[in-house]
């Protein structure tokens, strides 16, 4: 009897060795570190982007074997940038559509990436060429490179480099397309008193349907409507509107200040909005959009700026937007004086 | 000497002797006691026969003694029979006087006991707001619990559709049920079978000698030294459901002659199963107990035990991804790290509990104890923790092909190639997909380098502690006055601390942790302070604080709990008729400590002012009985009082030839838990609106049939639970941030039959065997909820009502060239057809049993099960069963809304065969060495779901009409396994 005793139970032990690994071993040793990946690059940025344009100015989905290569010039860290990020080389920057939230956790800035193109999309959004994949919804011309099999198999993380330098652009160059989706820095540019924000009426606080009830406050009104942060918060957005800033707003048939209630409050969806400030670059405006769920959102701009006593030097990437300039900040660091001191610390 | 023993002796034949002279004439009495623990066993059956003819008969007390008198001297067969009990055959000479047997203990029948209640499955969703807890029932010689206690453990089957913490469980005379949650405290003596073996039960509404009890019975584990099974004993179980391997010893001494009893059970259960991948065992258990009987009249005991370990734990997963993986026992807790298993989910106790008791018996009929009793320890959960950064979890929706595309267009998820790509990984089940990509969350943190070059992990393990600290102090006692009363009482206080913290796990090769509430930054990413989740450390230090291994961080308070309650019964008993009356009073408070200041609820500083950050004030205001009240997170919350009072009565009849007809009735009044009573106790001292407590109304009636080896109970019951509350906290897509969730006033009604039955069968030593629980636990009220955001607690939804929650209409449809149409009656109002009840989930509401079981008398014993389990439905979430959510963003709700939306799902009946095999050997009737071999789901049916839950997201649809569920999540029961059990005692 002690025999069998003795056999089931070595047999129970051994039938099943590897189950009992994390009894015995509680904590498998640290992984080692991922090498970066070596890639040969056979097309540059700028070719990439002329695709689109040589596909008569629509999307067009690479069956070609294209790998392009450029150093990460953002980071969504911040919270500007979200769900991309820009890469770029020699001869231009663009926009990689990678869905992710903490992307900067993978890619650094100036850490080399490529992109096995086959498969993925390039498309246009109001002026800016991107790389994404397909949208057979048509809504956009591209949507985001989401599934991490998709982007394990497309894009790559080859290796650490110093961050890039950013150019220097004047007026002038402002426009041109080999400036979009670069880092770029542009000097002295004066606060220009005008905003940009869409937002949304929400009487029945459904925060749905924005089709039907977005609003415009926009340069049309009074200066900037008292709105002197980069961006709004929610918390910011519901203080601005409850100091009535935008009181004297058309919305429907009647204006922002008909839906002020009782208690102060307004029957207006509250929600993090991103607003485009208006500077000037010599003559040409250029709107400075930041987004309402920005780390900085609500950070004023430096009231000397905001008098017109003093001007910025922003570093940053150079976008557009139906034909006018547009620029995103990455970080406050972007933020320096004429003399190139920093706004912020 | 007052006789406590109540005698239902039939002595007819013996009255013609009753002239006889007194020397030719004598007795015999005893007690009639389990071998396994001497618990007396009552009611017996002891027949004395003289060449095969009945001489005479009668049954044990209640506390198992019988006396025959008034025999004539010579040479009795004894037998003695009790349900559940192997009969006993003793010989007595009778000898002129009454002789005292002292014990004739009887071998429990249930050789099964071997199998025994370690193999409940522990699971642990209370992440998912999904209380799994298996209710157990024990063995008690009751049919019917024989059978459902382990038989139907596997089905996760919730007898009477009753919750766990509606079971009471007492340890010593002390309820052991959680302070904070009132759950049923089993893995505090997980693996510790042999010390925790002897035991008794009342059933649904009875009384105990040991407390008041619920609606669901009440179990008391004796857990003393004298109380555990004397000799040495040692097992060895394998089994492929759970755990690889059990290993077990024990040894008690006994009562020595110098009045000291000591016992001592370890056990150790390791590895893993043959289903669940991920899961596994580092249990291991102790248990050592003392005792010393002074004198006749006092007894002193000292336990000490507890089961520390840790286990990996299991997940739910959708349909879509059981089927993708091809494997409904798919786990995402766990993923390959330098190509080994690791899981992320694991649960790490240690819990000693400690307990001295002094029992008096200053004579026979009166006992009386003080028990002290003290749990402490750590109870430790892991888990993911990240901060921005993508999530983690390989089952998270965006991963599945769904997310991409959907057939109904609607649902606005149109790119098949997406969907082509997500398909593909999991149906080749690419591990780094697939599972949880380890490699990968390392290198996010061997890179994350902050400013000053030190490497901030993004992605850390933490562990979520729940620390007890449970005092119990118990004074019972019990004693029959005069011949037709008895009576027993108690008193019980407790004092109870339990710490909710978390710690830094492990950093996955990072150097350090910020504790900031990654959860605040989706909102206030502007504002420093009120991400904070230690507002007054970062206002000393101007940050964060950089968090290594071990470290405390995210919330961290104290729930308090204080009780007092004090009970008694009285039993009064005339020939057969028997009636008890119990009554119970109680108090009970709570509050909230919180140890940290968290930046989101900042409340009042120190001098009763508002809290400010760089001119920020960071105070907020809710209102409380309409007053406006500063937000607290630190600092003591207001102490809810309950003044609980509860009654019970019983009525029996035994009539003769073994029939027993008796029914009870209770009204209780219990104390709403911690656990319910804060909306969300990790961040604020904010309690739930309309606190009330839990009403519940209980009436059982039933026949008991134990004779010539016939046994057999019928039971109705009748349950109504009313005004109880429920906490939950989910994302609400329709708010687009985390919420809470507050329920309250929610009724539901159990009633319905059980039936269990162990008869002989046309051969000898075989016998049918059965159990039947046939039910309707529903729900019967409209609860109200109230939801807030989280990170604010500004309010969405003030005491609403829950509309769709009791049940659903259905709407009166035709059809209509072929299409279904709902019809409206003359206003153009849909016409409600009837109403769909929604029940209480989780458990089989028709269960039935049927075996055969056959023993042999050479210790062999065989049996053959065959279960169905029906009825069963899945555990609702509020969120759907509200108008916001059926209405759909545009408002209008339309019966197809209504249909979809409000539907309970209902699975699908399950038929199950299990077997068992078991023999035992005695060698020199001193070694005692067996086996059983239990084979479960013999015909390994892999889609028997146990439970699950809804989701509480929301899908909006391309047309902003309606909402779309998220899938719901399972449980799938193992296929086929077995559990291998050998022992060897002496």
């Amino acid at each position: 009897m002690k025999k069998l005793y003795t056999i089931l139970l070595t047999a129970a032990l051994c039938a099943s060795c590897e189950e009992f690994q994390p009894v015995f071993t509680l904590k498998p040793e640290a992984p080692e570190y991922q090498k970066p990946v070596e890639m040969e690059v056979n097309t540059t940025i700028a070719a990439l982007k002329d695709m689109y344009v040589a596909n008569g100015n629509k999307p067009i989905t690479i069956e070609d074997d294209i790998i392009v290569g450029g150093q990460v010039t953002t980071s969504d860290k911040d919270g500007n940038l979200y769900k991309s990020f820009y890469i770029q080389d020699e001869t231009a920057g663009i926009e990689v559509k990678v869905g992710k939230n903490g992307l900067y956790n993978e890619y650094k800035l100036g850490q080399w990436v490529y992109v096995k193109c086959e498969g993925l999309t390039v498309g246009d959004y109001n002026g800016m060429i991107q790389i994404g994949y397909s949208d057979p919804s048509g809504e956009y011309e591209t949507s985001y490179i989401e599934h991490s099999a998709i982007i394990n198999t497309h894009v790559f993380k080859g290796p650490y480099a110093e961050p890039v330098e950013p150019v220097v652009i004047t007026e002038a160059e402002l426009h041109d397309k080999v400036n979009l989706g670069r880092l770029v820095t542009i000097r002295d540019l004066k606060y220009d008193d005008h905003v940009f924000i869409l937002a949304y009426v929400d009487p029945n606080g459904d925060r749905k349907d924005y089709t039907n009830n977005g609003i415009f406050i926009d340069e049309e009104g009074p200066d900037n409507y008292g709105v002197t942060t980069w961006a709004c918060s929610e918390q910011k957005w519901v203080e601005y509107l409850e100091n009535g800033n935008f009181d004297s707003v058309e919305v429907g048939s009647g204006t922002v200040a008909d839906y002020r209630q009782e208690d102060g409050s307004y029957a207006i969806g509250s929600m993090a909005y991103a607003v485009s400030q208006y500077f000037r670059m010599g003559k040409t405006d250029v709107q400075v959009r930041t987004s309402g769920y920005a780390r900085f959102s609500d950070t004023e701009i430096p009231q000397e700026v905001l008098d017109g006593t003093a001007t910025v030097t922003l570093t940053g990437i150079l976008t557009e937007y139906k034909g006018a300039s547009q620029f995103t900040l990455i970080d406050l660091d972007g933020v320096i004086t004429a003399d190139g001191k920093p706004w912020y610390k | 000497m007052i006789k406590k023993v109540l005698l239902t002796i039939a002595t007819i034949l013996l009255c013609a002797f009753t002239l006889m002279a007194q020397r030719d004439m004598g007795g015999v009495k005893g007690t009639v006691v389990n071998r396994a623990g001497r618990i007396p066993v009552a009611h017996a059956v002891i027949t004395l026969s003289q060449d095969g003819e009945t001489v005479a008969s009668g049954q044990s007390g209640e506390d198992g003694k019988f006396l025959f008198e008034g025999l004539l001297n010579g040479m009795y067969a004894m037998r003695v029979e009790a349900p559940g009990f192997v009969p006993s055959n003793v010989n007595v000479t009778v000898e002129g006087y009454v002789k005292d047997l002292i014990f004739v203990s009887l071998i429990a029948e249930q050789v099964v006991a071997e199998v025994d209640d370690s193999s409940f499955s522990e699971f642990d969703m209370d992440d998912s707001g999904y209380d799994d807890t298996p209710t157990i029932l024990f063995g008690t010689n009751d049919p019917y619990n024989d059978i459902v206690s382990f038989g139907f453990s596997n089905i996760r089957f919730k007898n009477r559709g009753y919750t766990s913490e509606s079971q009471d469980v007492y340890l010593a005379g002390v309820r052991m049920n959680d302070a904070v949650t009132g759950y049923s405290p089993y893995s505090l003596w997980s693996g510790l079978n042999e010390a925790t073996r002897s035991k008794e039960t009342t059933i649904g509404n009875e009384t105990s000698d040991y407390g008041f009890g619920g609606y669901n019975g009440v179990t008391n584990i004796h857990a003393t030294p004298s109380s555990v099974r004397r000799g040495w004993r040692f097992s060895a179980l394998s089994n492929s459901a759970l755990y690889r391997l059990r290993l077990m010893a024990t040894y008690a001494s006994g009562e020595l002659d110098n009045g000291w009893s000591y016992a001592f059970n370890v056990s150790a259960r390791v590895g893993g199963n043959d289903w669940v991948k991920g899961v596994y065992y580092r249990n291991f258990a102790y248990y050592a107990g003392v005792e010393k009987k002074f004198g006749d009249a006092h007894r002193l005991s000292l336990v000490t035990f507890a089961a520390p370990g840790q286990r990996g734990a299991q997940n739910a997963s959708t349909q879509e991804v059981y089927d993708l993986m091809g494997d409904n026992m798919y786990n995402s807790n766990w993923g390959y790290q330098n190509g080994k298993v690791r899981n992320a989910r694991v649960r790490k106790t240690f819990e000693p509990v400690t307990m001295l008791k002094y029992t008096a018996t200053p004579n026979e009929d009166v006992e009386a104890a003080i028990t002290v009793l003290w749990r402490t320890g750590k109870n430790g959960y892991t888990a993911m923790d990240w901060y921005d950064a993508a999530d983690p979890r390989p089952d998270y929706y965006r991963n599945l092909p769904s997310y991409y595309w959907v057939e109904n267009e609607d649902y606005d998820r149109l790119n098949k190639e997406k969907y082509y790509w997500a398909k593909d990984v999991w149906e080749h089940d690419l591990p780094e997909y697939t599972h949880l990509d380890w490699d990968r969350l390392y290198n996010v943190n061997y890179n994350s380098y902050d400013d000053f070059g030190r490497l901030r992990s993004k992605y850390v393990i933490e562990e979520r502690r729940v620390d007890q600290n449970d005092l119990n102090i118990n004074a019972n006692v019990k004693g029959q006055l005069g011949r037709h009363v008895s009576m027993a009482g108690g008193l019980n206080f407790r004092i109870n601390r339990t710490e909710y913290y978390k710690k830094v796990d492990d950093l996955l090769g990072g150097e350090y942790y910020l504790n900031i509430d990654s959860f605040a930054e989706r909102d206030f990413a502007s504002s420093p302070a009120m991400v904070q989740n230690d507002l007054d450390y970062f206002i000393a230090h101007g940050e964060a604080k950089a968090l290594s291994r071990g470290d405390k961080y995210g919330y961290d308070y104290y729930a308090q709990i204080r009780n007092a309650n004090a009970w008694a019964k009285v039993d009064l008993t005339f020939g057969g008729f028997k009636a008890n009356l119990a009554l119970e009073g109680g108090y009970t408070t709570f509050w909230r400590d919180g140890l940290v200041r968290k930046g989101l609820f900042a409340g009042l500083d120190d001098n009763g002012n508002e809290f400010s950050y760089n001119g920020q004030v960071l105070t907020t205001y809710e209102k409380v009985n309409g007053e406006l009240k500063p937000i607290t997170s630190k600092g003591r919350s207001e102490a809810p009082e309950f003044y609980t009072y509860s009654a019970k009565l019983g009525l029996q009849y035994q009539f003769t030839g073994g029939h027993r007809l008796y029914a009870n009735a209770g009204y209780f009044n219990d104390a709403p838990t911690f656990s319910q009573a804060f909306i969300s106790p990790r961040t604020r001292n904010s309690l739930v609106p309309n606190l009330e407590t839990v009403k519940t109304a209980s009436a059982d009636i039933n026949w008991q049939y134990s004779n010539n080896g016939y046994n057999i109970r019928l039971t109705g019951f009748w349950t109504k639970i009313m005004d109880q509350t429920d906490m939950m906290s989910f994302y609400d897509d329709s708010q687009n941030s985390f919420t809470n969730f507050a329920m309250s006033g929610i009724d539901q009604r159990h009633m319905g039959i059980e039936l269990g039955f162990s008869i002989p069968f046309f051969v000898k030593n075989l016998s049918l065997q059965g159990a039947l629980s046939w039910g309707e636990y529903i729900y019967t009220s409209t609860p109200r909820m109230t939801q807030t955001v989280d990170n604010s607690a500004e309010v969405i939804f003030d005491n609403q009502i829950v509309p769709y929650w009791a049940a659903s209409p259905v709407f009166k449809t035709a059809m209509i060239n072929g299409e279904t149409v709902y019809q409206t009656d003359a206003n153009g109002d849909y016409i409600v057809d009837r109403w769909q009840k929604h029940y209480v989930p989780s458990t089989p509401q028709l269960a039935g049993s049927l075996g055969l079981n056959y023993r042999t008398n050479s210790y062999w014993f065989f049996e053959l099960e065959a279960q169905y389990f029906a009825d069963s439905y899945l555990d609702m979430n509020p969120l759907y069963r509200t108008d916001m959510a059926v209405a759909g963003p545009d408002g209008i709700t339309t019966p197809v809304e209504v249909d979809y939306m409000t539907a309970q799902e209902r699975f699908d009946p399950v038929f199950l065969l299990n077997a068992s095999v078991g023999k035992s050997w005695y060698i020199d009737r001193k070694y005692n060495f067996g086996f059983s071999l239990n084979l479960q789901n013999l015909t390994n049916n892999l889609g028997v779901k146990t439970g699950g839950y809804e989701q509480t997201r929301l899908i909006d649809s391309a047309s902003m009409e309606r909402y779309y569920r998220f899938d719901s999540k399972y449980f799938y029961m193992q296929g086929f396994n077995y559990m291998l059990n050998l022992y060897f005692r002496f």
